[in-house]
Protein backbone atom coordinates (compact mmCIF):
# COMPACT_ATOMS: atom_id res chain seq x y z
CA UNK A 1 0.00 0.00 0.00
CA UNK A 2 2.84 2.41 0.83
CA UNK A 3 4.40 1.78 -2.60
CA UNK A 4 1.05 2.53 -4.20
CA UNK A 5 0.82 5.82 -2.27
CA UNK A 6 4.32 6.87 -3.35
CA UNK A 7 3.47 6.00 -6.96
CA UNK A 8 0.27 8.02 -6.71
CA UNK A 9 2.16 11.05 -5.44
CA UNK A 10 4.65 10.87 -8.31
CA UNK A 11 1.85 10.41 -10.83
CA UNK A 12 -0.13 13.35 -9.42
CA UNK A 13 2.93 15.62 -9.58
CA UNK A 14 3.52 14.64 -13.20
CA UNK A 15 -0.10 14.69 -14.32
CA UNK A 16 -0.91 18.02 -12.66
CA UNK A 17 2.40 19.66 -13.61
CA UNK A 18 3.24 20.39 -9.96
CA UNK A 19 6.89 20.87 -10.89
CA UNK A 20 7.78 22.60 -7.62
CA UNK A 21 6.71 19.69 -5.43
CA UNK A 22 8.30 16.38 -4.51
CA UNK A 23 6.40 13.31 -3.26
CA UNK A 24 7.51 14.10 0.30
CA UNK A 25 5.60 17.42 0.12
CA UNK A 26 2.32 15.51 -0.17
CA UNK A 27 1.03 14.06 3.10
CA UNK A 28 -0.96 10.84 2.90
CA UNK A 29 -3.82 12.10 5.03
CA UNK A 30 -3.89 15.78 3.93
CA UNK A 31 -6.81 17.03 1.82
CA UNK A 32 -5.91 17.30 -1.85
CA UNK A 33 -8.64 19.79 -2.75
CA UNK A 34 -9.66 23.19 -1.40
CA UNK A 35 -7.50 25.78 0.31
CA UNK A 36 -5.82 23.21 2.53
CA UNK A 37 -3.30 20.64 1.32
CA UNK A 38 -2.50 20.97 -2.37
CA UNK A 39 -5.26 23.48 -3.15
CA UNK A 40 -6.56 21.47 -6.10
CA UNK A 41 -9.85 22.27 -7.87
CA UNK A 42 -12.44 20.80 -10.23
CA UNK A 43 -10.06 20.91 -13.22
CA UNK A 44 -7.68 18.71 -11.28
CA UNK A 45 -10.51 16.29 -10.54
CA UNK A 46 -10.68 15.72 -14.31
CA UNK A 47 -6.95 14.95 -14.26
CA UNK A 48 -7.53 12.43 -11.45
CA UNK A 49 -10.22 10.67 -13.46
CA UNK A 50 -7.81 10.39 -16.41
CA UNK A 51 -5.00 9.26 -14.09
CA UNK A 52 -7.09 6.45 -12.60
CA UNK A 53 -8.21 5.31 -16.05
CA UNK A 54 -4.78 5.42 -17.74
CA UNK A 55 -2.63 4.11 -14.89
CA UNK A 56 -4.99 1.73 -13.10
CA UNK A 57 -7.74 0.96 -15.62
CA UNK A 58 -10.35 2.25 -13.17
CA UNK A 59 -13.32 4.32 -14.28
CA UNK A 60 -15.35 6.40 -11.83
CA UNK A 61 -18.87 5.28 -12.63
CA UNK A 62 -20.63 7.60 -10.19
CA UNK A 63 -19.18 11.17 -10.16
CA UNK A 64 -20.79 11.79 -6.76
CA UNK A 65 -18.28 9.32 -5.29
CA UNK A 66 -15.35 11.42 -6.52
CA UNK A 67 -15.32 13.85 -3.59
CA UNK A 68 -14.74 11.04 -1.12
CA UNK A 69 -12.34 9.07 -3.32
CA UNK A 70 -10.18 12.09 -4.18
CA UNK A 71 -10.06 13.46 -0.64
CA UNK A 72 -6.49 12.38 0.10
CA UNK A 73 -3.71 10.02 -0.96
CA UNK A 74 -5.00 7.60 1.70
CA UNK A 75 -8.52 7.57 0.27
CA UNK A 76 -7.29 7.29 -3.33
CA UNK A 77 -5.05 4.34 -2.46
CA UNK A 78 -7.84 2.60 -0.54
CA UNK A 79 -10.17 3.01 -3.49
CA UNK A 80 -7.64 1.61 -5.95
CA UNK A 81 -6.99 -1.36 -3.65
CA UNK A 82 -10.74 -2.00 -3.37
CA UNK A 83 -11.05 -2.19 -7.16
CA UNK A 84 -8.45 -4.95 -7.54
CA UNK B 1 -1.83 60.12 -11.60
CA UNK B 2 0.59 58.93 -8.92
CA UNK B 3 2.96 55.96 -8.69
CA UNK B 4 2.42 54.25 -5.33
CA UNK B 5 4.87 51.33 -5.57
CA UNK B 6 6.60 49.00 -8.00
CA UNK B 7 8.12 45.52 -7.98
CA UNK B 8 10.30 43.62 -10.38
CA UNK B 9 11.72 40.15 -10.76
CA UNK B 10 13.85 38.28 -13.26
CA UNK B 11 15.96 35.10 -13.08
CA UNK B 12 18.52 36.78 -10.83
CA UNK B 13 16.60 38.70 -8.17
CA UNK B 14 13.32 40.22 -7.00
CA UNK B 15 12.91 43.86 -6.02
CA UNK B 16 10.42 46.09 -4.26
CA UNK B 17 10.70 49.82 -4.93
CA UNK B 18 14.26 49.35 -6.14
CA UNK B 19 15.39 47.34 -3.12
CA UNK B 20 16.45 43.71 -3.63
CA UNK B 21 14.27 41.44 -1.49
CA UNK B 22 15.17 37.99 -2.84
CA UNK B 23 17.96 36.39 -4.79
CA UNK B 24 17.82 33.44 -7.19
CA UNK B 25 20.40 33.60 -9.97
CA UNK B 26 19.00 30.49 -11.63
CA UNK B 27 19.47 29.40 -15.22
CA UNK B 28 16.49 27.10 -15.04
CA UNK B 29 13.08 28.42 -16.03
CA UNK B 30 10.65 28.16 -13.13
CA UNK B 31 13.41 27.40 -10.57
CA UNK B 32 13.86 31.06 -9.74
CA UNK B 33 10.15 31.47 -9.11
CA UNK B 34 10.22 28.53 -6.72
CA UNK B 35 13.23 30.08 -4.99
CA UNK B 36 11.39 33.39 -4.47
CA UNK B 37 8.31 31.57 -3.20
CA UNK B 38 10.41 29.85 -0.54
CA UNK B 39 12.69 32.79 0.23
CA UNK B 40 9.72 35.10 0.75
CA UNK B 41 7.99 32.40 2.86
CA UNK B 42 4.80 32.60 0.82
CA UNK B 43 2.14 30.06 1.74
CA UNK B 44 -0.39 29.63 -1.06
CA UNK B 45 -0.79 25.99 -2.21
CA UNK B 46 -2.41 26.95 -5.51
CA UNK B 47 0.86 28.65 -6.49
CA UNK B 48 2.35 25.25 -7.37
CA UNK B 49 -0.33 24.65 -9.98
CA UNK B 50 0.23 27.92 -11.81
CA UNK B 51 2.27 28.35 -14.96
CA UNK B 52 5.36 30.59 -14.93
CA UNK B 53 3.41 33.60 -16.17
CA UNK B 54 0.94 33.44 -13.28
CA UNK B 55 3.63 32.55 -10.75
CA UNK B 56 5.76 35.55 -11.64
CA UNK B 57 2.81 37.95 -11.48
CA UNK B 58 1.65 36.35 -8.23
CA UNK B 59 5.04 36.86 -6.55
CA UNK B 60 5.39 40.42 -7.84
CA UNK B 61 1.91 41.20 -6.57
CA UNK B 62 2.78 39.59 -3.22
CA UNK B 63 5.65 42.07 -2.86
CA UNK B 64 3.25 44.98 -3.35
CA UNK B 65 0.76 43.75 -0.74
CA UNK B 66 1.94 46.04 2.10
CA UNK B 67 0.87 48.98 -0.04
CA UNK B 68 -2.67 47.71 -0.52
CA UNK B 69 -3.60 47.98 3.16
CA UNK B 70 -4.17 51.76 3.21
CA UNK B 71 -6.03 51.98 -0.10
CA UNK B 72 -9.81 52.42 -0.11
CA UNK B 73 -12.30 50.05 -1.80
CA UNK B 74 -9.62 48.23 -3.76
CA UNK B 75 -11.98 45.32 -4.36
CA UNK B 76 -14.17 47.49 -6.58
CA UNK B 77 -12.00 50.45 -7.58
CA UNK B 78 -8.88 48.78 -8.87
CA UNK B 79 -8.32 47.72 -12.47
CA UNK B 80 -5.64 45.28 -13.58
CA UNK B 81 -3.83 46.22 -16.80
CA UNK B 82 -1.25 43.68 -17.93
CA UNK B 83 0.68 43.05 -21.12
CA UNK B 84 3.50 41.10 -22.71
CA UNK B 85 4.73 40.13 -26.14
CA UNK B 86 4.66 36.32 -26.12
CA UNK B 87 1.25 35.80 -24.56
CA UNK B 88 1.06 32.33 -22.92
CA UNK B 89 3.30 30.74 -25.57
CA UNK B 90 5.32 28.57 -23.18
CA UNK B 91 2.22 26.96 -21.71
CA UNK B 92 0.59 26.71 -25.14
CA UNK B 93 3.56 24.66 -26.35
CA UNK B 94 3.45 22.43 -23.25
CA UNK B 95 -0.25 21.87 -23.83
CA UNK B 96 0.39 20.92 -27.47
CA UNK B 97 3.03 18.44 -26.27
CA UNK B 98 0.52 16.96 -23.83
CA UNK B 99 -1.71 15.77 -26.65
CA UNK B 100 0.75 15.38 -29.54
CA UNK B 101 3.52 13.59 -27.65
CA UNK B 102 1.82 12.23 -24.53
CA UNK B 103 -1.53 11.61 -26.24
CA UNK B 104 -3.24 13.05 -23.19
CA UNK B 105 -4.54 16.64 -23.45
CA UNK B 106 -3.99 18.09 -20.00
CA UNK B 107 -6.88 20.10 -18.47
CA UNK B 108 -4.52 21.60 -15.87
CA UNK B 109 -2.28 22.96 -18.64
CA UNK B 110 -5.20 24.01 -20.81
CA UNK B 111 -6.54 26.42 -18.18
CA UNK B 112 -3.31 28.45 -18.42
CA UNK B 113 -3.33 28.74 -22.23
CA UNK B 114 -4.50 32.34 -21.97
CA UNK B 115 -2.26 35.06 -20.50
CA UNK B 116 -5.09 36.85 -18.73
CA UNK B 117 -5.47 33.88 -16.37
CA UNK B 118 -2.84 35.59 -14.23
CA UNK B 119 -5.16 38.54 -13.64
CA UNK B 120 -7.74 36.03 -12.45
CA UNK B 121 -5.25 34.42 -10.06
CA UNK B 122 -4.45 37.80 -8.51
CA UNK B 123 -8.10 38.86 -8.34
CA UNK B 124 -9.13 35.56 -6.73
CA UNK B 125 -6.42 35.86 -4.11
CA UNK B 126 -7.43 39.38 -3.05
CA UNK B 127 -11.15 39.01 -3.79
CA UNK B 128 -10.96 41.95 -6.18
CA UNK B 129 -14.01 42.36 -8.39
CA UNK B 130 -12.87 45.20 -10.68
CA UNK B 131 -12.03 45.19 -14.37
CA UNK B 132 -9.01 43.47 -15.85
CA UNK B 133 -7.40 43.25 -19.25
CA UNK B 134 -4.33 41.78 -20.89
CA UNK B 135 -2.71 43.21 -24.02
CA UNK B 136 -0.16 41.80 -26.43
CA UNK B 137 2.39 44.50 -27.29
CA UNK B 138 5.65 44.52 -29.28
CA UNK B 139 7.53 45.75 -26.19
CA UNK B 140 7.01 47.54 -22.89
CA UNK B 141 5.31 50.84 -23.63
CA UNK B 142 5.01 53.27 -20.71
CA UNK B 143 2.71 55.59 -22.65
CA UNK B 144 0.35 52.72 -23.42
CA UNK B 145 0.05 51.78 -19.76
CA UNK B 146 -0.41 55.41 -18.72
CA UNK B 147 -3.15 55.84 -21.33
CA UNK B 148 -4.93 52.70 -20.13
CA UNK B 149 -4.69 53.88 -16.52
CA UNK B 150 -6.08 57.29 -17.49
CA UNK B 151 -9.03 55.66 -19.31
CA UNK B 152 -9.59 53.50 -16.26
CA UNK B 153 -9.66 56.52 -13.92
CA UNK B 154 -12.05 58.34 -16.26
CA UNK B 155 -14.38 55.33 -15.98
CA UNK B 156 -14.43 55.71 -12.21
CA UNK B 157 -11.63 53.50 -10.98
CA UNK B 158 -9.21 54.88 -8.40
CA UNK B 159 -6.28 52.49 -8.81
CA UNK B 160 -4.56 50.60 -11.58
CA UNK B 161 -2.24 47.66 -11.02
CA UNK B 162 -0.18 47.46 -14.19
CA UNK B 163 2.19 44.71 -15.22
CA UNK B 164 4.62 43.77 -17.96
CA UNK B 165 5.05 40.01 -17.57
CA UNK B 166 7.25 38.14 -20.02
CA UNK B 167 7.88 34.49 -19.22
CA UNK B 168 8.91 33.06 -22.57
CA UNK B 169 11.73 30.68 -21.66
CA UNK B 170 14.42 33.16 -22.64
CA UNK B 171 17.03 34.59 -20.29
CA UNK B 172 15.23 37.93 -20.52
CA UNK B 173 12.21 36.73 -18.59
CA UNK B 174 10.92 39.45 -16.29
CA UNK B 175 7.91 40.74 -14.42
CA UNK B 176 7.47 44.45 -13.70
CA UNK B 177 4.43 45.56 -11.69
CA UNK B 178 3.50 49.12 -10.76
CA UNK B 179 0.57 50.44 -8.81
CA UNK B 180 -0.93 53.73 -9.98
CA UNK B 181 -3.43 55.90 -8.14
CA UNK B 182 -5.84 58.48 -9.50
CA UNK B 183 -4.44 61.87 -8.53
CA UNK B 184 -4.15 65.44 -9.75
CA UNK B 185 -0.36 65.14 -9.41
CA UNK B 186 1.66 65.47 -12.58
CA UNK B 187 3.07 62.10 -13.53
CA UNK B 188 6.24 61.69 -15.56
CA UNK B 189 5.32 58.71 -17.73
CA UNK B 190 8.90 58.11 -18.79
CA UNK B 191 9.66 57.43 -15.13
CA UNK B 192 8.27 53.93 -15.76
CA UNK B 193 10.67 53.30 -18.65
CA UNK B 194 13.58 54.57 -16.56
CA UNK B 195 12.58 52.30 -13.69
CA UNK B 196 12.37 49.23 -15.90
CA UNK B 197 15.73 50.00 -17.49
CA UNK B 198 17.37 50.39 -14.11
CA UNK B 199 15.88 47.08 -12.92
CA UNK B 200 17.15 45.33 -16.06
CA UNK B 201 20.65 46.65 -15.43
CA UNK B 202 20.76 45.66 -11.75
Amino acid sequence: MSELKENLKAQIIEQLNLEDLTPSDIKNEAPLFGDEGLGLDSIDALEFIVLLDVNYGIKISDPSDAREIFHSIDSLASFIESQK
Amino acid sequence: MKLIAHSYLNRKAAFLNGVKVAHADSEQPNDFLKTYYRELTIDYPKFHKMDALSKSAFISDYLLEPFYADLVDLENKLQLVFANNDSSKQTDLKYIDSYEINNNPSPSLFVYTLPNILTGEISIKHKWYGENCFFILPAFDAQFFADQAMFSFLRGNDYCLCGWVEMNGSENEECFLFLLEKSADTFEIEQLTTLLKSYRNE
